[in-house]
């Protein structure tokens, strides 16, 4: 896969980077490297340019502290177009925690106050109150696979066993879906969007929304090589179908990955 | 009322103590507040006499806090402290237990107590103008637990607006949220320590950095030297709040290793020197420091010696491995535990910086509960070669028979996994 090459866009890496979200990064750009894959990382601090957006072939935006996200939400509110055709265009992304809640419709404070979102995603959040508590712990889901648009024949739908993601959640916001996205996956220990629906996440079109932390991909390696895959077939369309990730050695990913399932009291069988 | 609390509490104590059930610094404490809500309050009118530190950050706590105990008793003062780690106010209460008579008095000078992020604002509902309050850092730690840095930033300074002149605030002038905290309180006096010394400066940027943006106005702050993750000397372009001036910068001596502990030293002796002590009499003292239980405290083992640097932070962590290397390191082992005190989310170990370290140790070891995700966090960093072993007295045993006779094995273990590393080599309870 020598003449590959994939260029991430890291939004706001300074800024929206709380929660060891930083890890996802580095999964991807190993994941890539040791496949001989070219890996360039774009980082998109405050007031980056719409031209080094555009380069880019697969995004990534993780959470913040509330002040850090009212700094950014002015920044990002003039590069909605072109973040939104991105997104409509299939430009795979992964946005977790606070970037999930950015690309809905708005996110109403815990004293009522009324954020205007970026009105991209079909969903918006709720703080229920300052006496609601956060929505905390380690968290599973088992995504649908009929769910993951892009790639046919991406591991998370041949693999039951796969299907099955772990991370923690930190969250006072609950999220609530509209018609025009689909859950992310379906809650089985944890909370997920709202501790109610039974729902995690998002997913719009090739853009993936979680409330994972953890990191979300270094425990879950075959939604990070999706992610990978989706990005060569948007990049170099028809020949990103073409695409087949050399295996890599995933044992000590899913050690991991089973030792949190058996902590959750999770059967994979 | 309080009488009987006392008495009861003490018993508690002399019971947990005789069947090796722990030192008792939380239970007692906890019952009183059951009982009485108002009982350290109480105790503390009871006891005018009295001196109270609070000594309060993200890092460094128990560190700074012997520091202060040292040379305050070596100065023939009588002193007490809240047992390490036991930072809530049930751990308060229950050091008022111990050392308090029947007739509730207290035959002591100075009260040092460590105090959690989140018990700061409750414990000065209860004592309202302790003389001496140090805040040294603030730095993303159990965000699970805690919040976000902001916020407990925020609750602090509510807090300390009630304090009046009784009270000395010894802020970190390095850290922009911690020495803002000295801009809002009227009346308190204020005082700052930091370090004045370029040739500690870094040029890299490390990864886990929280308070880049000015906490007045919220602009990108400028560095003209970083000494480590935001501590620097900062200041903002646009409203002009700049690094105050320090009242201390060096410390005629510092006893332990790591920028970090410049920091911890200069706080305490600027405490020192605020009570009266010479620099002259502080420099004689602490030349015969001993270290807090696991904060760099030395074991021998064997005829090996062990070093233990508590790493609970991504913030600790790399200055762990940062002054371990230093030390010219060769063994080291992790312990990574997600039990309630070390935070039960173990994203953080993702903004330590290992990737500067890849070839750095020549044996390493990695134990604890979430073993399986240090193991893959040091994967993605590049390390080729290291040895995982969950059960925690196995991974000691290897991780002491690969270092020589004339090494020193360094663990960094996560707080529950520096108590437990304790256990195992002390074969003692200690909290």
């Amino acid at each position: 896969m020598k003449n590959y090459k994939l260029t991430i866009g890291w939004l706001y890496p300074e800024l929206m980077s709380t929660y060891g979200d930083r890890g996802n990064i580095i999964v991807l750009q190993k994941r890539c490297e040791w496949r001989g894959i070219n890996f360039e990382i774009k980082k998109l601090d405050l007031g980056f340019k719409i031209e080094d957006l555009k380069k880019c072939d697969l995004l990534f935006m993780g959470g913040a502290q509330d002040r850090q996200q009212q700094i950014v939400a002015e920044d990002l509110k003039q590069k909605r177009e072109i973040l939104k055709k991105m997104i409509e265009d299939g430009t795979p992304g992964l946005y977790i925690c606070g970037a999930y809640q950015f690309l809905g419709k708005y996110y109403k404070e815990a004293d009522g106050t009324v954020i205007k979102g970026l009105n991209i995603l079909d969903l918006y959040t709720e703080n229920p109150g300052i006496k609601a508590s956060r929505l905390i712990g380690n968290v599973a889901i088992k995504c649908h696979p009929e769910l993951v648009s892009g790639s046919l024949d991406s591991d998370l739908r041949q693999n039951d066993n796969e299907k099955i993601l772990v991370g923690f959640e930190n969250h006072g916001g609950r999220t609530y879906l509209g018609e025009n996205v689909k859950p992310f996956g379906k809650v089985i220990k944890g909370f997920g969007n709202n501790g109610i629906d039974k729902t995690e996440g998002a997913i719009y079109k090739n853009s993936f929304c979680s409330y994972f932390h953890g990191p979300i991909l270094p425990k879950n390696p075959e939604f990070a090589d999706l992610l990978i895959k989706l990005a060569f077939e948007k990049k170099c369309p028809p020949a990103g179908r073409q695409v087949n990730l050399p295996s890599l050695d995933d044992s000590l990913e899913h050690k991991a990955k089973e030792n949190m399932l058996q902590k959750l009291k999770i059967k994979q069988h | 009322m309080n009488v009987l609390l006392i008495f009861l509490g003490k018993f508690t104590i002399f019971v947990s103590r005789l069947f090796n059930l722990g030192s008792g610094s939380t239970w007692p404490g906890h019952i009183a507040l059951s009982a009485n809500k108002n009982f350290i309050k109480e105790i503390i009118n009871k006891n005018f006499h009295l001196k109270i530190i609070l000594v309060a950050g993200t890092n460094g706590k128990t560190t700074t806090g012997k520091l202060i105990q040292t040379i305050l008793e070596k100065n023939g003062e009588k002193i007490f402290q809240n047992t390490a780690g036991a930072n809530l106010l049930n751990g308060i209460a229950s050091s008022l237990i111990l050392n308090s008579n029947l007739s509730e008095k207290i035959n002591k000078d100075f009260a040092i107590f460590e105090i959690d992020e989140n018990t700061l604002p409750l414990i000065l509902k209860e004592i309202n103008n302790p003389d001496f309050i140090i805040i040294l850092n603030l730095f993303r730690d159990q965000l699970d637990r805690y919040g976000e840095v902001n916020s407990i930033s925020k609750k602090w300074g509510d807090a300390l607006k009630k304090l009046n002149e009784k009270t000395t605030l010894v802020l970190n002038a390095d850290d922009p949220q911690v020495a803002n905290l000295g801009l809002h309180p009227k009346g308190v006096i204020v005082r700052f320590f930091g370090i004045n010394d370029k040739s500690l400066s870094t040029t890299k940027n490390q990864h886990a950095v929280d308070s880049t943006y000015c906490p007045n106005c919220g602009s990108k702050l400028e560095y003209s030297t970083i000494y480590y993750s935001h501590l620097g000397i900062w200041k903002c372009p646009k409203c002009g709040n700049v690094r105050p001036k320090l009242s201390l910068e060096i410390s005629p001596i510092y006893p332990l290793s790591g920028i970090y502990n410049q920091y911890n030293t200069n706080a305490a002796v600027l405490i020192a020197k605020e009570i009266g002590i010479t620099l002259d009499k502080i420099k004689l003292v602490l030349s015969e420091f001993e270290p807090a239980f696991g904060r760099q405290e030395i074991l021998n083992i064997d005829g090996k010696k062990v070093q233990i640097f508590l790493s609970k932070n991504p913030t600790g962590f790399n200055e762990s491995l940062k002054t371990i290397s230093i030390l010219n390191a060769k063994n080291l082992l992790i312990v990574l535990n997600d039990r309630i005190p070390d935070g039960r989310d173990v994203s953080w170990i993702w903004d330590v910086d290992f990737e500067d370290f890849s070839s750095q140790f020549k044996n390493i070891t990695v134990s604890g509960e979430r073993t399986f995700d240090m193991e893959l966090r040091l994967k993605y960093a590049e390390f080729k070669k290291f040895e995982t072993e969950e059960n925690l007295t196995k991974a000691i045993n290897i991780a002491i028979s690969k270092t020589s006779k004339n090494e020193i094995l360094y663990i960094l273990p996560t707080y529950s996994a520096m108590l437990e590393v304790r256990k195992i080599l002390t074969g003692k309870k200690i909290l």
